[in-house]
């Protein structure tokens, strides 16, 4: 199974970047982050209480559509739940998220009508990451897969653009780092024992199969690949701090 | 925000009464005023009545959880449209048209290249029509209403329909988002027939026609009948797509109190049931596609099956639980293991939430589903978003929520007729 790669921080000038490539749909995906920032002239988007998110997906050689519009609801409907937005120096302010889509089929456009599922876990994969490379506070982190069901029965994860056409249900879910089932978006025709295996895989490729032990705190026992979606979250994060820290190591 | 409060008026003597610790002065504030002011608190009070008074949760607006509000429907109100229904739930009103409108395949760019499966099913559609609204035509292939757009539904909440929405505004993220999901729910329920849309050209088979006449001229006899019967005859091989209908489908919402898509999606639902499409044929002398005036001669659409949509939210009990950075779902579970079922309960999932509970609830469930004929669930479409509270046992249960709601739901729908 071909791995996702992604790169911590590439912009320069943001608070926060990730860009993410995502093997099965071969769409590249660049993300940017700032905030804390202030909005000037948006008094509409200036809450006493919290941070105002703000998403924007833009695909890369086209304009932002509907369904762009959907997702970004989607996005912002998770995040608003693990961001701490009422941390000191976030009410009245607001944080910036924009994703472009590049690469994949139609230059990361998604046409009208089609369904927007089959990227949305690279667009939160990336997002995640900007956002840990912008240090935003968050309550816990997440992963999110895709998983089809074709005609057959067969439950197929990181399916293909190809896999996703011809499927008969499709969904993406996603997890907590605590294991909480944070977002299920499934479309298609199937009925919920079906729903309840792929939850299974999703669960078992988004964590691995290790369950959370008593004091809340993850073992991070691996399986036989030892590879799991929030191993490679985490691995991104350790080497990224490690390349940023290696002035310090004398071993390097 | 006027007429929810209202109706709380009656129903939040019980709750106020038992939690007047919470407010110092509750006789000078009437409780519209303590919604406005208090508004977590004020449902939090409604849905958790003293273990005293023996009272099951309910909510602000007098609703239990799972109750949805009172649902109606109208069909064929628009005269103009071919189709077109109204429905009203609780304080929201949706209305939607549907306009059919044709478009031919000479305009379409590539449908000289795509229709290299036309005579396969040319074939399968001729069978189909025979079959006459079987089940069992479920591999038929709609991929032409995907590609050529045949479905259109725009959603325009700028109607004045709540304080939020300015009339004339342009869309907002919601009615884009709405009218995309009203799309690929009919994208992904393949609830309309790609077969109902096309409209073919049988040009006559002339070497048949001419055996015919022969044939006529020897007998002389039952001349109609048979000329028919060679129209019929002459299907195959030749018949080719010359047009389609377009499906133009608007919904307006007209009154907005919350939890706006099922209230949209019924009224698209009833009004492609109500839809009739005039029989059309392509004429060769003139190059375009005739219809019948004959309301007789119109058809309606068959459509497969009957989705329902069905929202929810949750209400939570600690609104900070959200923003803690100590995180307390994960770890406070276990505590409430331990501690048995002392705690109070946490959270509630309301059923078909209205506009003053969306404020208060981050967490969001879309439940679609639909029964066959055996009785067998189908569901087509989860949605489950900003939340932790909702997993694998509360969305079963959400789940058979809903299938009550669709037998609810389908009466009155079926009822229009």
């Amino acid at each position: 199974m071909p791995r996702p790669t992604a790169t911590l921080s590439p912009l320069l000038r943001a608070d926060g970047s990730a860009s993410y490539t995502c093997p099965s749909t071969g769409c590249l995906i660049m993300g940017s982050v700032n905030g804390p920032i202030e909005l000037p002239g948006r008094r509409d988007a200036q809450k006493p209480e919290e941070a105002t998110l703000d998403v924007l997906v833009k695909p890369g050689t086209a304009q932002a559509g509907v369904g762009e519009k959907y997702v970004e609801g989607i996005l912002k409907g998770l995040l608003g739940r693990l961001l701490l937005g009422r941390e000191t120096g976030f009410p009245r302010r607001g944080i910036v998220m924009t994703l472009v889509v590049s690469g994949g089929e139609n230059g990361g456009k998604v046409r009208r009508g089609e369904s927007y599922l089959p990227i949305l876990p690279a667009l939160l994969h990336t997002l995640l990451l900007a956002l840990l490379s912008a240090a935003i506070p968050m309550s816990m982190t997440y992963t999110a897969t895709a998983v089809a069901v074709t005609s057959t029965g067969e439950i197929k994860g990181d399916p293909s653009v190809r896999d996703a056409a011809s499927a008969v249900s499709f969904h993406v879910l996603a997890f907590s780092s605590k294991g909480h089932l944070l977002l299920s978006q499934s479309e298609g025709s199937f009925d919920l024992d079906l729903w309840e295996q792929v939850y299974e895989h999703a669960y078992a490729t988004c964590r691995g199969s290790q369950p959370v032990t008593a004091d809340g705190d993850i073992s991070m026992i691996e399986d036989a690949s030892g590879y799991n979606l929030e191993s490679f979250v985490r691995k991104t994060v350790e080497d990224q701090i490690h390349h940023d820290y290696s002035w310090m190591n004398n071993d390097a | 925000m006027g007429s929810p409060a209202a109706g709380t008026a009656t129903a939040s003597q019980q709750p106020s009464s038992g939690s007047n610790n919470h407010y110092p002065t509750p006789s000078s504030l009437p409780p519209s005023q303590i919604a406005r002011l208090q508004p977590h608190a004020f449902l939090l009070a409604h849905l958790s009545p003293p273990a005293s008074s023996n009272q099951p949760p309910v909510r602000a607006n007098g609703r239990s959880p799972a109750e949805f509000r009172v649902t109606s429907a109208n069909a064929g109100s628009l005269t103009h449209t071919n189709g077109s229904a109204v429905v009203r739930i609780g304080d929201k009103a949706a209305v939607c048209g549907v306009r059919a409108e044709l478009l031919y395949t000479q305009d379409v760019a590539s449908w000289g290249v795509s229709k290299s499966s036309s005579s396969s099913s040319s074939i399968s559609g001729g069978a189909t029509q025979g079959e006459e609204a079987g089940e069992g035509e479920d591999e038929e292939d709609d991929s032409q209403i995907r590609d050529l757009h045949l479905l259109v539904p725009n959603l325009s909440l700028s109607t004045g329909c709540a304080p939020g929405f300015i009339p004339g505004a342009p869309p907002s993220a919601l009615a884009q988002s709405l009218s995309h999901q009203i799309l690929s729910l009919l994208h992904t329920s393949r609830m309309v027939r790609a077969d109902d849309l096309r409209i073919w050209y049988h040009p006559p088979n002339l070497s048949a026609l001419e055996r015919e006449t022969e044939s006529h001229e020897r007998m002389d006899t039952g001349e109609e009948e048979e000329e028919e019967e060679g129209e019929e005859g002459s299907e195959s091989g030749t018949s080719e797509i010359k047009a389609f209908w377009v499906l133009y489908i608007d919904v307006l919402i007209i009154s907005l109190a919350g939890n706006p898509f099922d209230a949209a999606w019924a009224a698209v639902l009833a009004a492609l049931r109500d839809t009739k499409l005039p029989r059309a044929w392509w004429n060769v002398d003139n190059d375009m596609v005739l219809c019948s005036d004959d309301a007789s001669e119109a058809k309606k659409l068959h459509l497969r099956g009957m989705p329902i949509a069905s929202s929810y939210c949750v209400f939570e009990a600690d609104p900070a639980a959200s923003w803690r950075p100590v995180v307390i779902p994960g770890a406070a579970k276990e505590e409430k293991d331990v501690q048995g079922k002392k705690r109070s309960q946490q959270s509630w999932v309301l059923a078909d939430p209205d506009g003053y509970e969306e404020n208060l609830c981050q967490e969001r469930i879309c439940v679609v589903v639909d029964q066959d004929r055996g009785g067998k669930t189908k569901v087509l479409r989860i949605e489950k978003n900003g939340g932790l509270s909702v997993g694998k046992e509360e969305l079963r249960k959400l789940v058979n929520i809903s299938i009550g709601r669709w037998n609810h739901l389908k009466s009155i729908i079926e009822a229009l007729r």
